[in-house]
């Protein structure tokens, strides 16, 4: 199965155990459905038949290239634009749901520039029937240092941070996040994950639009991918990776040209050790400062060392990574990461499966 | 949560905001300011009683009234509309219980407060640097709900301005194409005996024309305004509808 075929079975509904992307304890009353939703602004299509399903309690992710439509969808979701098809939000359409049950921190969002952290908590908190205490909501995101400062004063991710405070200052028991960590430093990115993790433990459904795959990763339940106004893909992340990911991979940082001529003599040897851990269909392949060799995995690491020994290749340093949900990303987007040159297969009836192609047969782009 | 604390809530915010700008503050009142100096001072009628300003100094009261309650809420709560559309906040508000006819309120009663205080500055330099006169009546009290209403109306304008325009730039430039013909032909600095017959109607059909005659008959001349300020108080409501419905939700 290619893997359009396959991401468009998961995203369907159709062949695999994930296929309908839906959680095993799918609820009947799930917090939001989306079933053909479409959405142009003119003559550009940003959503293109979505649907989607969003569990009680559930962190959502949904991921896609800029210009997917992820923004878009969001919007839609939370009833600021309108949209075609069937959509609902706690049971109802979106424009009518009980403001005080939804958060919203929107992609781009420039609060009024002149008001303190605490001020803007306080002012957004102002606006619902029940607000926390604005020093606690800055506390969870990192900010009660800088509660006093003006917004206008704050680094980039300290703002980013404050816009995720007014975002769960009524404790939303929906809350959409639309890129939360854009702008962050590593420390306040991990504050946010253990926010939204913390958030989640206590029943509040999170949908959340990141372009940070290892933050999705970590934190989704389940993850969509949207692709050109369509979901492509929709399931667990581990379920995206196993269906879509590829194999794992060992690079090599070499010194000196890895060219093909490299490639072959390491593919040969690597061939030629014919360990049990080293898969037939392994490919080799160029990169720009050394060697992939992927589809092995970690107990042959050492049958590579020596295929590279034996090739007379040295090398600065091995790195070996399991496929991620950026692998999934790449793939499906078909923003594959492309070697520089063509793969050099282990057994030459076989070829390595070109992300690009098998994506949507349409090549990188 | 009521309605007026949400009322409250946002007009706190807007109002924190705008003070803490000093340059927007200080041109705010500077602007009518230096053009009671230009016009009430510097510039004289001639012996024979032509030129520019030929009436009573008293006459022009409502004119330089008119020039903070046009100018200042066309372009307040125009450049705050796309303040607020560029940085994403109705869209962020939009999904909380503030309704847009709150929101536009809540600008409202911030324009009523700045603009009424630089109304007051207004009639205190017009008063020290002119000959004018300021007819003291019962009928003072009635000016403050004058300068109120028409600011009111004025922000519904600028309400609806700030929703067709597409940038701030737009919306500084239609608030002038708007406010300037409106401020010189709607009985404020020129008589209507200054303008054609055919014209008159026009003059007839400006908002700000209620506003001129309301307050110059309590400021100046004398005379029924209570008719003016009815006038003025429903199109303000009418204004102030259309602006809130135009208050964008996001696209």
């Amino acid at each position: 199965m290619n893997e359009t075929a396959a991401a468009t079975e998961a995203a369907t509904g159709t062949g695999t155990d994930s296929a309908d992307g839906e959680p095993a304890s799918a609820s009947a009353d799930p917090v939001v459905v989306a079933e053909g939703v479409r959405k142009s602004y003119g003559d550009v299509v940003a959503l293109d038949g979505v649907d989607l399903r969003v569990e009680a309690g559930e962190v959502f992710g949904l991921i896609g290239p800029n210009g997917a439509g992820k923004t878009t969808l969001v919007r839609a979701l939370t009833g600021t634009t309108a949209a075609e098809g069937s959509l609902e939000t706690f049971g109802g359409p979106p424009r009518e749901v009980d403001p005080q049950r939804i958060g919203l921190l929107p992609q781009s969002f420039d609060p009024p520039e002149r008001l303190t952290a605490s001020e803007l908590v306080d002012y957004y908190g102002g606006l619902y029937d029940a607000a926390r205490e604005s020093a606690a909501v800055l506390r969870d995101v990192g900010m009660a240092d800088d509660a006093d400062a003006w917004y206008e004063t704050l680094s980039g991710g300290q703002k980013r941070r404050t816009c995720v405070a007014t975002a769960i200052v009524n404790d939303p028991d929906l809350l959409f996040l639309d890129e939360p960590t854009t702008g962050i430093d590593p420390a306040g990115r991990r504050s946010i994950h253990r926010l939204i993790e913390r958030l989640a433990g206590d029943g509040t459904t999170v949908f959340l639009t990141s372009h940070a795959m290892d933050e999705v990763e970590r934190l989704a339940d389940r993850v969509a991918l949207l692709r050109d106004g369509e979901v492509v893909a929709v399931g667990p992340p581990d379920e995206l990776i196993a269906a879509h990911g590829g194999d794992p991979r060992l690079d090599v940082t070499i010194d000196g040209d890895p060219g093909d001529a490299v490639a072959d003599s390491v593919a040969a040897a690597l061939d030629q050790s014919a360990a049990a851990a080293v898969p037939e269909d392994s490919a080799v392949e160029p990169t720009t400062d050394g060697l992939r060799i992927v589809g092995i995995r970690p107990e042959a690491i050492g049958d590579a060392v020596d295929a590279l020994d034996a090739a007379g290749v040295a090398f600065e340093s091995l790195a070996w990574s399991e496929p991620s949900l950026e692998d999934v990303y790449l793939r499906l987007t078909g923003e594959e990461y492309s070697p520089r040159a063509e793969a050099v297969t282990l057994d030459e009836s076989e070829s390595v499966p070109d992300g690009n192609e098998s994506a949507d047969g349409e090549g990188g782009r | 949560m009521s309605r007026i604390t949400r009322i409250g809530t946002e007009a706190t915010a807007a109002a924190r905001s705008f003070l803490r700008r000093r340059t927007a503050v200080f041109f705010t009142f500077f602007f009518p300011v230096i053009l009671v100096v230009i016009f009430g001072a510097l510039v004289r009628t001639q012996p024979t009683g032509g030129g520019l300003f030929a009436e009573p100094a008293g006459y022009y009261i409502p004119g330089y009234l008119a020039v903070v309650v046009l100018f200042t809420p066309l372009s307040r709560v125009g450049s705050e509309i796309a303040r607020h559309r560029d940085g994403g906040r109705f869209e962020k508000l939009a999904t909380t219980p503030l309704s847009r006819s709150e929101w536009l309120l809540a600008h409202t009663l911030v324009n009523v407060g700045i603009i009424g205080a630089a109304s007051l500055l207004i009639l205190a330099l017009v008063l020290a640097v002119t000959d004018a006169t300021l007819a003291v009546s019962p009928a003072l009290v009635a000016l403050p709900a004058f300068v109120a209403v028409a600011v009111a109306l004025f922000c519904g304008l600028g309400a609806i301005l700030g929703a067709l325009s597409d940038s701030q730039d737009g919306v500084i430039a239609a608030s002038n194409t708007v406010a300037l013909p409106l401020l010189f032909l709607s009985e404020t600095f020129v008589p209507p005996a200054l303008l054609p017959g055919w014209f008159l109607p026009a003059v007839a059909a400006s908002p700000l024309t209620y506003f001129a005659r309301g307050t110059r008959a309590i400021t100046f001349g004398g005379g029924a305004w209570a008719g003016d300020l009815a006038v003025l108080a429903a199109l303000a409501v009418g204004f102030l509808a259309v602006g809130a419905y135009a208050v964008p939700r996001t696209d």
